[in-house]
């Protein structure tokens, strides 16, 4: 619950910024409508639908409505659905919590390296650097196969689209 | 007419062998859908030029159906969304030894209808091109906002969700050159945002990056493959029989939810399985292992996924995320869909239409004999499929300008949908409302200046009218329903 009016301020907050940063631009009259129209009637929008979302969470217990199959997104089969037909699922392997809550926030940093790094170190230097970091943070153990995995991703990136396609790759 | 045969030129050929067996692939991975890798070979697909191009594109959408399937079935894990129903009968039939006769099943109704949609594709699409040469801005606005009012009540979960999302798009979209008059906006002097953000950065990052990061917080299947020989691929004459009325009606509702903005492929298999359980002879054996259960679903997502291009290639209004990637690959290669798409680039609009029936032909003749090995990349580890992915969506999102801005608008856009993820946020409104922002500027104050200011030219003609009518009832009647369910619940 907390976490969902967290999201909602969030929101919120990002309709004002928006708004704020959308007053320079003219909404002049509606026979010659400014530049600043849709953007002020989008950013009122999405404030109103994050007080809403705010206001909704805030009552206690309020379950959200929901429209529409279940979003149950592609991957292991939906709980529910294999509890329902008495069919036991395979087991997944279980993985490590810590680890597990830890290591995408690692990625992420990562790839914000990566993205900083491309123009300074190339496609090939910071490709093969990202790609060992993420094997290695998904469970491949050593260093070879890591190293082996980046060495042909970089290879096969730079063949592929800078030399076949002509991409300049930094 | 005689266009379709573009589809069978070699290159078409290949292009549409390609793009089926990547979908097929990526039908089968959990974690990437088709989305995600239609973003990721767009730099490829610009070299192969328009037509073998989108072909190559189209068969990743198509593809994907047909593999999300398999795993369904043999190992209880859904490729992608549209399969998961498939997982309640399917994978009990494999249980019960008959995975072969399923998986045949899966790929006949697929098959039929495929190609039922590509006929009432083939049938319907130059006609609502034609009525939509009538269509000005006001009736492009009002056909745009329905669109999304329903993308948000259909998407699933939370409907003020989907709508924030939505809104965020719009936000997103109006980065950039304004499309009427050239203001630069909310760029903040940075050079690279000046065209505005670019989609495929967008999109990679949602749908790519946000994947991995996903799939790095879940466990992965484990567990043997089970092998199936090319002979038991025969279903009965019993279960084909049983498997024909699902089949059509699964078609059929298919191609109309598939006009539905939304996850129409995913929405199409839940109301084929609604109907199979209310009218279905064998309704009763649904859920143990039925065949129907099968058979019905598997026609509705894939002719599902045929509605869906026809208001992409008659209108120029994608509606779903892979349709709206086509929509980028077909602005990048200078065709623009739409009502002219027909007139003005007939082989294209022809040669992708002709792949399709190619396209299922290949894909039944490539998933029968095949499944085996399909199945079996399933269980290659995330280790070393989802690095190299990583490192694709940084060369695609860096290709579409070669600029070095859109990788970071790529991490960023990860990033944000790993959190949304996390919060139940889903990123399809988000892409779709980032497609349909500028449509929806451009239509609104064009038809505000035709109409001299006046807010009625809106509703002035009759479409437009039906349209934003639609779309208040879309909007209010949710919530109506909302507040008339909780007044009889305290009444009781």
């Amino acid at each position: 619950m907390r976490r969902e009016c967290w999201s909602a301020a969030a929101l919120a907050l990002l309709a004002l910024a928006y708004l704020l940063a959308a007053r320079r631009y003219p909404l002049d009259t509606l026979a010659t409508p400014g530049p600043g129209i849709v953007p002020l009637v989008a950013g009122v929008a999405l404030l109103g639908v994050a007080i809403s979302l705010f206001v909704k969470t805030g009552r206690v217990g309020a379950p959200a409505v929901s429209f529409g199959p279940p979003t149950s997104r592609a991957g292991l089969a939906d709980p529910a659905t294999t509890h329902e037909t008495g069919v036991a699922p395979i087991r997944p392997t279980d993985p490590t919590p810590q680890r597990v809550r830890r290591s995408p926030i690692v990625l992420a940093v990562a790839l914000v390296l990566y993205a900083a790094l491309l123009p300074r170190l190339g496609f090939i230097a910071s490709s093969f650097a990202l790609v060992v970091i993420a094997s290695r943070l998904m469970g491949a153990s050593g260093w070879w196969r890591p190293a082996a995995l980046a060495a042909g991703v970089a290879a096969i990136g730079y063949l592929l689209f800078a030399r076949w396609l002509g991409v300049p790759l930094p | 007419m005689s266009e379709l045969f573009v589809a069978l030129t070699p290159a078409n050929l290949l292009a549409c062998f390609v793009g089926t067996v990547l979908g097929t692939i990526v039908g089968v991975l959990p974690g990437l859908g088709p989305a995600g890798a239609m973003a990721l070979v767009l730099p490829l697909t610009i070299k192969l030029g328009p037509t073998a191009g989108l072909i190559m594109l189209a068969g990743i959408y198509y593809g994907a159906m047909y593999g999300g399937s398999t795993t369904s079935i043999l190992i209880n894990v859904p490729g992608e969304a549209a399969s998961v129903v498939t997982t309640i009968d399917g994978y009990r039939l494999a249980r019960k030894g008959r995975a072969g006769a399923a998986l045949a099943v899966a790929a006949i109704a697929s098959f039929v209808a495929g190609t039922f949609s590509v006929v009432a594709l083939q049938l319907a699409a130059p006609m609502v091109a034609r009525a939509a040469l009538a269509f000005g801005p006001a009736e492009y606005f009002a056909f745009a906002l329905l669109g999304l009012v329903l993308l948000a009540n259909l998407t699933g979960g939370s409907r003020a969700k989907s709508l924030a999302m939505v809104l965020v798009g719009v936000m997103l979209s109006t980065v950039g050159m304004d499309p009427l008059g050239g203001t630069v906006r909310f760029t903040f002097d940075l050079a690279g945002a000046q065209a505005g953000l670019s989609f495929v950065a967008v999109t990679t990052g949602l749908f790519g990056v946000a994947e991995v990061l996903a799939s790095m917080a879940e466990p992965v299947p484990a567990g043997a493959v089970p092998h199936v020989k090319f002979r038991e691929l025969y279903p009965s004459r019993e279960e084909l029989r049983r498997s024909v009325p699902p089949m059509l009606r699964g078609t059929v509702l298919g191609f109309l939810v598939g006009l539905v903005p939304g996850p129409s492929a995913t929405i199409a298999s839940f109301v084929s399985y609604g109907v199979e359980k209310k009218v279905g002879k064998h309704r009763a054996e649904l859920g143990t292992g039925a065949i129907e259960g099968v058979a019905g679903p598997e026609a509705a997502n894939n002719a599902a996924a045929g509605g869906g291009m026809i208001p992409l290639l008659s209108l120029g209004l994608p509606f779903t995320p892979s349709t709206a990637v086509l929509l980028s690959g077909m602005m990048l290669m200078s065709v623009t869909p739409g009502p002219f798409l027909l007139r003005d680039h007939p082989s294209v609009f022809w040669g992708v239409i002709g792949s399709f029936y190619v396209g299922n032909v290949m894909l039944l003749l490539l998933n029968l004999p095949l499944v085996g090995v399909f199945a079996r990349v399933a269980t290659i580890p995330p280790r070393y499929l989802m690095p190299g992915v990583l490192v694709l969506c940084a060369v695609a999102a860096y290709s579409d300008n070669n600029n070095i801005f859109d990788v970071w608008v790529m991490v960023v856009a990860g990033i944000a949908g790993w959190a949304m993820r996390a919060l139940d946020f889903g990123p399809a409104p988000l892409v779709l409302g980032l497609v349909l922002g500028p449509v929806l500027e451009r239509s609104l104050l064009q038809a505000l200046t035709i109409a001299r200011g006046e807010i009625s030219g809106l509703w002035a003609s009759g479409p437009a009218a039906v349209m934003l009518a639609a779309a208040v009832v879309a909007f209010v009647a949710p919530g109506v329903a909302a507040l008339v369910r909780r007044t009889a619940t305290h009444r009781t």
